[in-house]
């Protein structure tokens, strides 16, 4: 009897020895919220039902600590196995990111299996520094159109043929407004980092830069930056198409707004609104049809000394399956897949939010019209300085040349500070 | 001395030992009851003070290596224009909010008092106002942003109806940070009712029965009986509001983001972009410090004013 016993218990815990032995924990973060991080969660799913040895611990937040809390778990030992970074940020994350080509278990990209080929050139090429790949494009998000069709028709516009040209927008502008609507909001809720983003649209659509290409001083305090900003300050004021402090958000799913800047993650909200909306590029109103936009890419975090080669794999392996079922990501979160394979699923072809938002929002990706946060260590900083002025100009409390004159003050403040 | 034979010490002596061990005793007991708080103290309060005030001291960088730079970041900070608003910023938010939530506390209590006679309708009212306070900070920040929205605002419509333009209450310089105060003092000022309330009721009724004898008027009874007897409530009220007014962090980050401009950007929120978005922990840990020190100081003057005693004992 005890010698069954001891089998018995034998048994179990060397069943339990080569079970533990034989899964791989990983921590996957993120900083996704809402529809897109529902979607990372479905896709996480699926790779954990396909890949039982891999235990992935998926945590998701809000994107403003994310930074923050990735370089504090790198410097406290205890970093995610794989993360998020926005291709801007690569520049002040560096140090603490694994080069992908150069980690200390060999070449992830060869040892993971992925192809750059698969990737838009400038996007792979994006994720470099010092030599090294440190990133795998997972998307590119984007600003494009929102429209109101019903809106479009009670103005007398045609709701199949939204505005594309500068006349044309005013135009549309002009009806919408004698309508009775707000015609147009350029910066969804109006919070500061986004009036900066529609005034740096109408700025690089003029061909304006933002800093000098050695980052030595700012360069967006002339003629080109005061006509962008003019005219977005006229927007709120002038021109009388919204009001300061309006949340464009809340007034286009209230279907009192007309035309609305806004991005691809807008596209779960208006959905469910109800309101008959349309989807188109953002026009062209000063010369090139840019528009705003980031691209998230995975990255490996600076792990432990001792960390094995299985949990590098085991979180390429991740990687790779994210970027090859990125339709799911574009379908459900609304960013446009990186991987080309991924936008050639029939399933994300069929689907509604690729006949009703996604193809536009792709063609403009693929045309190189989308245009990224600078690439400086502090990036941060600067943007900060520049909506600090720009949100003050709109609000009436400063002319534009003052704040673009302030804000080009402070960045070289910034940039000579070091 | 012989063997087997043990020696007694004198009595002045084993006197002395009976008492310090009784003392002694008393003191370790002491100890024991408190030593779980105080190691909870230690840790999370304490330990981060002391290394937070450590922090400052470096250009903190453990990636690439960190440098002792002394008190380079308080004077980088005092040479800040941006700090300089904030902290300006946080006193003028100090100033709106610290009287607007002791004043309303102490009119709600009143009410609450004098409505003790009727027990449904206190117990409703008590619930109403004290209700806010349970709410979390994310909660009011987006219920008053939603409030004082200038199209689908309560605020906005509900002043259109009065025939008053309202302002672009987040987005004017002028009214952005009195209109966090009033969504901060909606939301502190039940917990201080409450503490008003036991304050009021403490009161002797025999006091305001002798006082309306004499012929003493409603404003006599509130400045010479139940304000001076009030001042321990009122005391721990201010201390508390002003800690809280100047750690004012989650509405204004998510009422404005520091805007317009920089018109609400107070010292939590700038210690915040320091340490979370731009990394420099040196910098926000030296931020922090002033803040702790400021806290103290207007504490302390708030004391010192009032005054420790009641006007009672």
């Amino acid at each position: 009897m005890k010698k069954l016993i001891s089998l018995l218990v034998g048994i179990m815990v060397g069943g339990w020895v080569v079970s533990f032995g034989q899964v791989i924990e990983i921590e996957f973060n993120t900083l996704f919220h809402e529809a897109d991080a529902k979607a990372m969660e479905d896709i996480v799913n699926l790779f954990q039902s396909l890949h039982p040895e891999i235990k992935v611990k998926l945590v998701q937040g809000r994107w403003a600590q994310y930074y923050a809390e990735l370089r504090l778990s790198v410097i406290a030992g205890n970093p995610p196995q794989l993360g998020i970074c926005h291709v801007n940020r690569l520049v002040e994350m560096v140090d603490y990111l694994t080069p992908l080509d150069a980690s200390p278990v060999g070449n992830l990209l060869e040892l993971g299996g992925i192809d750059p080929a698969l990737f838009p050139e400038a996007t792979w090429r994006a994720g470099q520094m010092n030599g090294h790949q440190y990133l795998i494009p997972l998307d590119t998000h984007a600003w494009g159109l929102w429209y109101n069709k019903d809106i479009f028709v009670a103005a007398g516009l045609d709701p199949d043929k939204p505005p594309q040209t500068y006349d044309e927008f005013v135009a549309a502008c002009e009806a919408i407004k004698k309508a009775g609507y707000y015609a147009f909001h350029p910066a969804e809720d109006a919070l500061p980092r986004k009036l900066r983003r529609a005034w740096e649209i109408f700025y690089y659509q003029m061909g304006g830069e933002l800093f000098d290409p050695n980052f030595t001083r700012a360069t967006f305090n002339n003629e080109k930056g005061l006509k962008a900003l003019e005219f977005l300050v006229n927007i709120f004021n002038a021109y009388g198409w919204n009001v300061v402090g309006g949340n464009g958000y809340a007034q286009f799913t209230a279907g009192k707004l007309g035309m609305l800047f806004a991005g691809n993650w807008f596209y779960p909200t208006v959905k469910r609104s109800g309101v008959n909306f349309g989807y188109a590029p953002v026009p062209n109103l000063f010369g090139t049809p840019y528009t705003w936009g980031a691209s998230h890419q995975l990255c490996i975090p600076l792990q432990p000394a001792e960390t094995p080669l299985e949990v590098y794999l085991a979180a390429m392996k991740l990687a790779r399956f994210i970027t090859e079922n990125a339709y799911l990501w574009t379908m459900t979160g609304g960013h446009i897949a990186a991987n080309s394979k991924a936008l050639e699923d029939p399933r994300l072809l069929e689907s509604d939010y690729w006949k009703e938002s996604g193809h536009i929002l792709n063609d403009m990706i693929q045309r190189g019209l989308v245009r990224f946060p600078i690439n400086h260590p502090r990036g941060s900083e600067l943007e900060k300085a520049i909506e600090t002025y720009i949100e003050l100009a709109v609000v009436g409390q400063i002319s534009p040349a003052e704040a673009l004159s302030k804000a080009e003050v402070e960045c070289n403040k910034i940039l000579q500070s070091g | 001395m012989g063997a087997g034979r043990r020696a007694f010490p004198a009595p002045n002596a084993l006197l002395m030992k009976r008492f310090l061990t009784r003392g002694l005793r008393r003191e370790m007991e002491g100890i024991i009851f408190a030593f779980p708080y105080l190691l909870v103290w230690g840790t999370f309060v304490l330990w981060p003070l002391g290394y937070g005030v450590y922090l400052s001291l470096f250009d903190w960088h453990p990636i690439r290596g960190s440098k002792f730079v002394g008190f380079a970041n308080y004077i980088a900070l005092f040479q800040d224009v941006r700090f300089l608003n904030a902290l300006s910023n946080s006193f003028r938010f100090a100033v709106i909010v610290v009287p607007l939530v002791l004043i309303v506390a102490f009119l709600f209590a009143l009410l609450l008092w004098g409505w003790k006679g009727n027990r449904r309708l206190s117990s409703f009212a008590q619930a109403v106002f004290f209700f806010p306070y349970l709410l979390t900070v994310s909660v009011i920040a987006i219920t008053w942003r939603w409030f004082l929205d200038p199209d689908f605002g309560l605020v906005t419509i509900a002043l259109k109806y009065l025939r008053i333009q309202a302002p672009t209450f987040l987005t004017d310089p002028f009214w952005a940070l009195p209109a966090i105060a009033l969504a901060t003092a909606w939301w502190l000022s039940g917990y201080r009712m409450v503490v008003f309330q036991a304050a009021l009721s403490d009161i002797p009724q025999e006091l305001f029965e002798a006082a309306i004898l004499d012929g003493a008027r409603l404003n006599q009874l509130l400045f010479h009986i139940i304000l001076p007897l009030l001042k321990p409530a009122i005391l721990f009220s201010l201390v508390l509001t002003t800690i809280s007014a100047f750690r004012t962090f989650g509405q204004v980050l998510m009422m404005t983001e520091g805007g317009p401009g920089r018109a609400t950007e107070v010292l939590a929120l700038y210690v915040y972009w320091n340490a979370f978005e731009y990394f420099r922990i040196g910098r926000a840990a030296a931020a922090g410090v002033v803040m702790l020190f400021f806290t103290l100081l207007l504490t302390l003057l708030g004391m010192k004013i009032l005054g420790l005693k009641s006007e009672l004992y």
